[in-house]
């Protein structure tokens, strides 16, 4: 029960608790670089301010597929937190990626168009890396519930080690870090697909990352089982690498990120499902 | 609910260049870099009218570019504040009076801070930029009229259509 | 039963007979009678039959079939000759042969030539109600054919005539009956491919004949090793009694090939897409109701025999690539209908994978998909028509007006594309109890297991990119029309369309009676095994398998339903602003991304060939 009531809490709190990571993201981004950096409660800034500013949009249904987004993507966290199927949460993951990637088409705007096109292939590069993990999972725990996961008594990483590794691989392009960030990539296409958001609308979308935080912070704690210390540790160090990675690396380009994904992150998964299924 | 106070602290800058040499452009890139470090006032440079507040100009503002200026800016939502950075954005500078330019910013947008210097110096738009934050701050006024290429934007009840505020170029007379 | 079957068999051949002497006016008036009364008298079918009822004809009726048989043999033999294709003639010659020699050493029997089974009504029901509204729709289609009239009336009489063939296919129980009908629908489909007589539909027709005579040809096959193995008549139901002998799996792999075969999986896909140059309606009829239908419907008539054999691994591995390689194949399309095909053809191997498992849950997942899939893709079909038809659309690069310049129809095709893709429509119940079913063979059976999972959920995600795809450019409007105006399209276009969308909404709303009520005992039938599907609280149970009810459910508000609202939604006291192009205003015209997989579709087929190969390798070892 308490485990629910943990879960139903982190529910409610994760767009803050996501703003957090990324207020904490910037600042530590900052320091990487020997600069000051902003507040960490400069998100919830950005929050505030975005709330206030004049209403403004394209056209009804791109502003109301960007909101649809936002809390789709909350509704599948929900189903992740509290232990739901992991493929029917990959697939509302999907799904919700898919209502953005609607939305960006659902405009006549060349930058929209561009980045639902690259949203798209990045899907392309994750998901079956996503989707093999989930299947080792289930080879292991003998059932596709995230909770089983949660309750593993050994941790899932010593078992699939490889599957981790492809995930850090992976989880630049599901948040839009650099050397995959082709995506979003602001110095080429300004934002790619929430370009044609603005106020209260964009807030919808800038809050919907943030939540993609914790999102993907949960399937790297998916590899800790019950062992809440080491899940701990995992996720920092998920945090401090992906800020590395960040900082260290170049932009790719989209042609180059699926050969890498396809080729490197999803054979390791692969290998490592080999092995599970083997053993 | 009083959120103006917040406002304050997270102005996303959207920098556009309506035809100067690029001096004062690569001053405001290095206002962003670390030395100068603007993104401790919360700043970010998103390249976006729709997610900006603060529209940063460079240059004089020639033919080609006077459409795109007041069409970028029509895009922004209130409260805005445009801040001309240089001494072209703030009255045509070295180009005044040239065949292809039509001088200041002030000419077709309302501005709301000069920033002098021919390059003006990161510094001075640091300073530009907070002062406009003062006036960011008080400011929520309505969607301002082009000054010269004017249409009316089309207001059916209490909402506005931008799609036709910049009107198209018409061959304007010589003066 | 008996006169029931007698109207679903005799009405549409009289039908067909007819159309071709009456007037254009009464015509019409009577394909919609037709169509009415076959989707009446199949829903009684189904109702009536509770177990399998054998149904023993006349004996000078064997006389008539092998007649019949002959002719149509030599009639393909007359097409070899008129088109020059030495294919079709050799593989003539071969049927012909092997007929022969068959006719002539077919033991005699008393035992049922007919049967009826609740698989039977069912597939009566999809082919009746489905191809009814279809035939409708080509009514108004066929109209603005550019053909001689007699040629329309023709094309009618053809659709009634497959629709008689094909509920002759699902009854058969006698091998021989079996293959006569089986050739009557390549027959219907060959002559319906050409229809349009120019040389791109007569190559592509060609192709469809040989590849379904290699099916025809692999049925006789059967029938002779059946008859060679000493075992009795050659019948589907006495195939099944010998099920756990060894020496079956020979005859059991070669109708599993003729099912692959017309089901168009991987090396013989090609005769499916082909069948893209006939016209709209043909390929609805091709790819919903009728034709690659039978292949599941094979698959699981021959179900409990093949469950847990080296073969029905073979099956599965075939399908599982099939199913990937399809759904990255759709996404390299640009043409509307190709996009269709590949999707139907990805769709067809989940459905013969499921029966090929034959596992309760798999049995009514693979019936689900079924019905569900003709009801969405015969609407895709039938809208494809329109676009083409109205608004002279035929590339999806091309549709990025579609949404300004006819909301309804876009509207209505990304209703189809949801229905196959999204919850809680049910064809995702279907993809879903697949995938769950596969999780438990992945721990069973291991590397094959992990193999087809990995291959139906990497294949589910493309397909849903390239439905998303699809949707993107039919929703993108510019803010310019940021209220619909939904345009006319006539009344036997919409009337058609809101038909199928009625079955839609009941395949939502239905859901939950359909599966304890519709597909538990077809599947308990087909499967042979006790199907228990409960509905307890807020979870389905099929079998062991326990479906949450609540998650889909809320996601249906939050995905389908937000899509469709999206259509429809207009914000009031907000501002409306152009496009951000740098600050440029221009309108751009968007196309969409695809993939180029011309090079990799040799090494898919020939992938498919050793697969298919494999097929005989587990049978015979
Ligand atoms: S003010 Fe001077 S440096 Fe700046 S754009 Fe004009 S000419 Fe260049």
């Amino acid at each position: 029960m308490s485990h629910t009531f943990i879960a139903i809490i982190l529910i409610i709190l994760a767009p803050f608790l996501g703003g957090l990571v990324y207020g904490l993201e910037r600042v530590i981004r900052a320091r990487m670089q020997r600069r000051i950096g902003p507040p960490v409660l400069q998100p919830f800034y950005d929050f505030l301010k975005l709330a206030d500013k004049r209403r403004m949009v394209v056209h009804s249904a791109h502003a109301f597929l960007g909101i649809m987004h936002f809390v789709s993507l909350w509704y599948a966290l929900g189903v992740f937190l509290l232990g739901g199927d992991l493929i029917l949460v990959i697939f509302l993951h999907l799904l919700y990626t898919a209502l953005i990637i609607l939305a960006g088409y659902s405009t006549r705007s060349i930058f929209s168009h561009l980045g639902a096109n690259r949203t798209a292939l990045s899907i392309i590069a994750y998901e079956p890396v996503l989707i093999l993990i989930a299947v080792s999972m289930y080879m292991i725990t003998g059932s596709f519930e995230a909770s089983a996961a949660f309750h593993h008594p050994q941790p899932l990483l010593y078992k699939m080690p490889l599957a981790f590794v492809a995930l850090l691989l992976v989880l630049p392009i599901k948040l839009k870090k650099s050397p995959f960030d082709v995506a979003e990539a602001h110095q080429e296409v300004t934002g790619g697909v929430e370009l044609e958001f603005s106020g209260i609308y964009y807030e919808a979308v800038y809050t919907a990352k943030w939540l993609d935080y914790i999102f993907s912070y949960t399937l790297v704690y998916l590899f800790a089982g019950s062992n809440i210390l080491l899940g701990i540790g995992l996720m920092l160090f998920t945090f401090i690498y992906l800020n590395a990675l960040d900082n260290a690396t170049a932009r790719v380009n989209y042609k180059q990120m699926l050969r890498f994904s396809l080729g490197v992150s999803f054979s390791l998964a692969f290998i490592n499902l080999l092995i599970n299924s083997l053993s | 609910m009083k959120l103006a106070t917040y406002r304050k602290k997270s102005p996303w800058i959207l920098h556009y260049n309506a035809g100067g040499c690029n001096g004062c452009d690569i001053e405001i890139l290095a206002c962003l870099a670390p030395k100068y470090d603007i993104e401790r006032f919360g700043m970010i440079n998103t390249g976006n009218p729709k997610q900006s507040d603060i529209l940063l100009v460079t240059g004089p503002v020639t033919k080609r570019s006077r459409e795109r200026l007041v069409e970028i800016y029509a895009q922004m939502p209130e409260p805005k504040v445009v801040v001309a950075c240089g001494a072209c954005a703030s009255t045509g500078g070295v180009f005044r009076g040239m065949y292809n330019c039509e001088g200041g910013v002030d000419q077709f947008i309302p501005v709301d801070v000069y920033v002098c210097g021919c390059g003006t110096r990161p510094e001075q738009i640091i300073d530009g930029v907070v002062q406009a934050l003062a006036i960011l701050e008080q400011k929520n006024k309505d969607m301002e009229a082009s000054v010269r290429l004017n249409t009316q934007p089309i207001a059916e009840d209490e909402q506005l259509n931008r799609r036709h505020v910049a009107a198209s170029i018409t061959p304007t007379p010589t003066v | 039963m008996e006169s029931l079957l007698a109207g679903l068999v005799g009405l549409p051949l009289a039908v067909s007979l007819l159309l071709l002497i009456l007037p254009r006016q009464l015509a019409k008036w009577m394909v919609i009678a037709a169509a009415i009364i076959l989707s009446i008298l199949s829903v009684f079918a189904y109702a009536n039959t509770n177990s399998a009822v054998g149904i023993t004809l006349p004996h000078y009726i064997n006389e008539v079939v092998a007649g019949a048989d002959l002719l149509l043999l030599l009639f393909f033999g007359w097409i070899a000759i008129k088109r020059k294709s030495i294919l079709v003639g050799l593989l003539t010659m071969l049927q012909l042969g092997g007929l022969v020699y068959l006719l002539n050493n077919m033991p005699a029997t008393a035992a049922p030539q007919l049967m009826v089974d609740e698989l039977s009504a069912f597939m009566f029901i999809l082919i009746n109600v489905i191809s009814g509204i279809i035939a409708i729709y080509s009514l108004r289609y066929i109209e603005e054919e550019p053909c001689s009239p007699f040629r329309k009336k023709y094309f009618l009489s053809i659709i009634f005539w497959f629709i008689g063939a094909m509920n002759l296919v699902v009854c058969a129980d006698n091998l021989e009956y079996f293959f006569l009908f089986f050739e009557l629908t390549t027959l219907a489909s060959f002559l319906l491919i050409s229809f349009r007589q120019d040389a791109e539909s007569r190559a592509n027709a060609i192709t469809a004949l040989w590849m379904n005579q290699v099916g025809g040809l692999a049925i006789l096959g059967a029938i002779f090793f059946l008859l060679r193995s000493g075992s009795g008549e050659a019948s589907f139901s006495n195939l099944l009694a010998l099920a756990p002998a060894g020496g079956l799996l020979l005859p059991l792999a070669l109708l599993s090939m003729a099912a692959l075969i017309k089901g168009a999986q991987l090396p013989f896909s090609s005769w499916l897409l082909g069948a893209m140059v006939a016209p709209t309606p043909v390929s609805a009829l091709l790819h919903s109701s009728t034709m690659v239908k039978i292949a599941p419907f094979m698959i699981l008539r021959l179900s409990p025999a093949l469950k847990d054999t080296p073969l029905a691994s073979a099956i599965i591995a075939l399908t599982a690539f099939v199913f990937i390689a399809a759904a990255v194949g759709a996404l390299a399309q640009d043409n509307f209908k190709r996009i269709l095909a590949h999707s139907t053809i990805a769709l067809l191997a989940l459905m013969i994978m499921m029966g090929a498992l034959g596992t309760p849950v798999t049995v009514v997942a693979s019936l689900a998909l079924m019905l569900f899939h003709g009801i969405s893709k015969s609407m895709l079909f039938l809208n494809a028509g329109i676009l083409e038809r109205v608004f002279h659309l035929k590339n999806t690069s091309d549709m990025d007006r579609l949404g300004e310049s006819g909301p309804f129809t876009a509207l209505v095709t990304t209703i189809g594309f949801m229905s196959l893709l999204l919850p809680p429509f049910g064809a995702f119940i279907g993809k879903w109890l697949s995938i769950e079913t596969l999780g438990s063979y992945a721990v069973d059976a291991r590397l094959l297991g992990a193999f087809t999972l990995i291959a139906v959920v990497c294949g589910s995600a493309v397909l849903t990119l390239l439905y998303t795809k699809v949707i993107g450019l039919l929703i993108a409007r510019s803010g310019e029309h940021d209220r619909v105006q939904f345009e006319k399209t006539g009344k036997t276009y919409t009337g058609t369309i809101y038909a199928l969308l009625a079955l839609i909404a009941l395949s939502i709303f239905g859901l939950p009676l359909l599966l304890t009520h519709f597909f538990a005992p077809v599947a308990a039938a087909a499967s042979a095994q006790d199907v228990t599907v409960m509905i307890k609280g807020w979870s389905i149970f099929v079998d062991t398998m326990k479906l949450p009810v609540l998650p889909p459910l809320i996601a249906f508000f939050l995905l389908p339903a937000a899509i469709i609202a999206a259509m429809f939604i207009h914000f009031r006291h907000v501002d409306r602003t152009r496009e951000y192009m740098c600050g440029e205003k221009v309108n751009y015209s968007f196309s969409s991304f695809y993939l180029t997989a011309d090079k990799a579709t040799p090494y898919a087929i020939t992938i498919g060939v050793v697969l298919f190969g494999a097929l005989l390798v587990a049978a015979l070892i």
